[in-house]
């Protein structure tokens, strides 16, 4: 066993874990902006998924990643603005109009997937990456954490720009103040429906660039479904981080290192029921869920329409 | 007297006919329910074809569901139920709890996969296919060719006809070179369209040694074709892919060294003529590497010589000379692989 475990497969198990988390951490800090601005968005798994096609379509055709990113983010923009539209401008009910979002796009990229890429099924070639001086030189650590695209330091930099937005600037606190007292935010002279819509807008870039992340270096390709509930894990994540985008950073950076945990126990060998260890990565997110979960306070207003005069 | 006899005669031939005909069903049309589109080069796909080559060598129509995913299918059932489906084939093992509540709910007979036990005359068949001699195939292929000695199996989910050829593969590479490792990894719980996850643990099981990759996975086994065409052995040299079920030649870059093909015409033609005959759902179904239905791809990437000792031990194992039996069940699949610890 000891020899399968060499610096190259444990690099490649940490690079694996880094590679799984990124989107889940896109989603999740999205999903949390929303959650913050009083809107349960359910449909971020459509976001993701419309945000892998458009993505993986940007990169494709243009022959570069960062355009990818762009029109992932945009695909991402495009299905929150239905959100936007449907939930927090005409207040209808924000679960179901999530779930038909996610069900919804999940169809329609599988469609034009199928009229445009299920006889060739393109793939993009490896992506280039931008390796950290000296940090790189590791043992181990070095290759996995800092030999990756450079999207991957500008997701874990968003964390802290998100966490001082969140503490110091105003719009943290208009963002806070839409979630828990709307009505207050508005005698305050700021409209709750631009402050709202502004959250999902930005949920629906990140979730976007999340699932452009997922099909353009995560797959390589894209596939009908291929998200596979990441937005759920990310409204998961969300929920347990109370607001603070470095918890999230954390769960989701766990969760993806118990996915590779799950590839070390089966290439190793250990003789447990495969079912077992694939429970690790949900069994972690229960355990989580245990522990901090019971003190998670969600916003008062959360997932309540706001309607000014409303009693 | 003979004006009498005559139409006596005629009217018990008329009815003999006529009896006959109400007892023997009358198949117009069957239906084939696809988890994803049938384009992808594997198990949709070759689901889908089959059903329209077998619908069409009997005359009959065919209504192709596809893109389904893996949820709740009854309403889609019930539709083509509706439709007038005379046999609705349900081509996922998501689908085999729904499809035999809808079968005993609105009597249309049904067939699903994997669920051998549940066969229930004119109303329930089982195909669960297996095409372990092929992957045995494929598994002494791969052994010879390794170079670093070390093979991997990357799975997206344990199905019963997955796991026999994980076995099958792991025998084949056993009895061609006790000395090779064999590693085996499951991306996850039906991670059947997990692209992303297939590329990661791919990578990972490259990493650890493996030089060709068999790999099981519908959607996901894009991702492992990703992560063979994009990572290199540890080595250095190139990493080569055995596929399962389709043919992926018309996308390959050159990294797909052989795939263990299905024709499930047969299978469905067997069901056909067994509903015209009504003895659906008494026997269950096969492939094999006799009648072709299970063979191997040949592929630029496999030596001749190579190829010529592979079609030997095919002549050998459907001879008999060779048994490679069927293993269904997960655990006595891992007890198979190289490094496994009682």
């Amino acid at each position: 066993m000891s020899d399968l475990f060499s610096d190259v497969f444990l690099g490649a198990l940490f690079f694996g874990a880094v590679t799984a988390a990124i989107p889940l951490l896109l989603a999740g800090l999205g999903e949390q902006m929303s959650e913050k601005a009083g809107v349960l968005n359910i449909g971020i798994e459509g976001m993701m998924i419309a945000g892998a096609y458009a993505g993986f379509l940007g990169a494709y055709y243009s022959e570069s990643l960062w355009l990818g990113f762009a029109t992932g983010a945009f695909g991402g923009i495009v299905v929150a603005s239905i959100m936007v539209l449907l939930c927090v401008r005409f207040g209808l009910n924000q679960i179901v109009i999530g779930i038909g979002l996610t069900l919804g796009f999940e169809g329609l990229t599988a469609l034009l997937h199928h009229f445009q890429f299920s006889r060739t099924y393109p793939r993009l070639p490896a992506a280039d990456v931008t390796v950290v001086p000296y940090l790189s030189d590791i043992p181990i650590l070095g290759p996995a954490l800092f030999k990756h695209h450079l999207v991957v330091y500008l997701a874990v930099l968003l964390v802290f720009v998100l966490a001082f937005v969140y503490r110091r600037m105003q719009l943290g606190l208009n963002l806070q103040a839409a979630g828990d007292k709307p009505a207050a935010l508005d005698v305050a002279g700021v409209d709750v429906v631009r402050t709202r819509a502004f959250a999902v807008f930005t949920t629906g870039a990140l979730a976007g660039l999340g699932g452009a992340y997922l099909a353009n270096i995560g797959a390589g390709i894209f596939v009908p479904f291929i998200t596979n509930g990441a937005g759920f894990l990310g409204i998961v994540l969300a929920m347990l981080a109370r607001g603070r985008p470095f918890w999230v950073l954390c769960g989701a950076l766990l969760f993806g290192v118990c996915l590779s945990l799950t590839t070390a126990l089966q290439v190793a060998g250990i003789n447990i029921p495969t079912d077992v260890i694939q429970m690790i990565p949900f069994l972690a997110v229960m355990a989580m869920l245990i522990m901090f979960g019971r003190k998670s306070s969600l916003p008062a207003a959360l997932g309540i329409p706001y309607e000014r005069g409303a009693r | 007297m003979r004006k009498y006899i005559t139409p006596t005669l005629s009217a018990i031939l008329l009815s003999g006919w006529m009896l006959g005909s109400a007892v023997s069903a009358e198949v117009k049309s069957i239906a084939i329910l696809t988890p994803e589109e049938g384009t992808d080069y594997g198990w949709n796909q070759q689901g889908v074809d089959a059903a329209k080559a077998a619908a069409k060598a009997a005359g009959i129509e065919v209504i192709v569901a596809q893109g389904l995913g893996y949820g709740d299918v009854r309403p889609t059932l019930r539709e083509l139920a509706e439709e007038g489906a005379s046999l609705m084939i349900a081509h996922a093992s998501g689908y085999n709890t729904a499809a035999p509540e809808i079968a005993n709910e609105l009597n249309v007979p049904v067939a699903i996969v994997d669920t051998p036990s549940a066969l229930k005359a004119g109303l329930i068949g089982d195909y669960t296919l297996s095409g372990h001699q092929g992957a045995y195939l494929a598994g002494r292929m791969a052994a010879k060719m390794s170079r670093t000695n070390t093979v991997g199996i990357v799975v997206s989910g344990e199905p019963p006809s997955w796991n026999s050829q994980s076995a099958g593969f792991a025998q084949g590479v056993k009895a061609e070179n006790a000395d090779t490792k064999v590693i085996y990894a499951v991306i996850g719980p039906a991670a059947y369209s997990d692209a992303a996850g297939g590329k990661r643990v791919t990578e990972s099981v490259i990493a650890a040694g493996a030089d060709i990759i068999f790999g099981q996975g519908n959607g996901s086994s894009f991702g492992m074709l990703q992560a063979v065409e994009t990572t290199k052995a540890v080595d250095g040299g190139k990493v080569l892919f055995i596929d399962v079920i389709g043919d992926k030649s018309p996308i390959d870059k050159g990294f797909l060294l052989s795939s263990v093909v299905w024709n499930i015409e047969p299978v469905y033609t067997a069901m056909i003529n067994d509903l015209k005959a009504d003895t659906y759902g008494t026997k269950s179904y096969a492939i094999g590497l006799e009648d072709d239905s299970v063979m191997l791809l040949k592929t630029p990437q496999i030596p001749d010589n190579v190829w010529s000792d592979v079609q030997a031990l095919r002549d050998d194992v459907i001879s008999g000379k060779i048994p490679v039996e069927p293993v269904f069940d997960a655990t006595a699949v891992r007890a198979l692989m190289g490094d496994v610890k009682e």
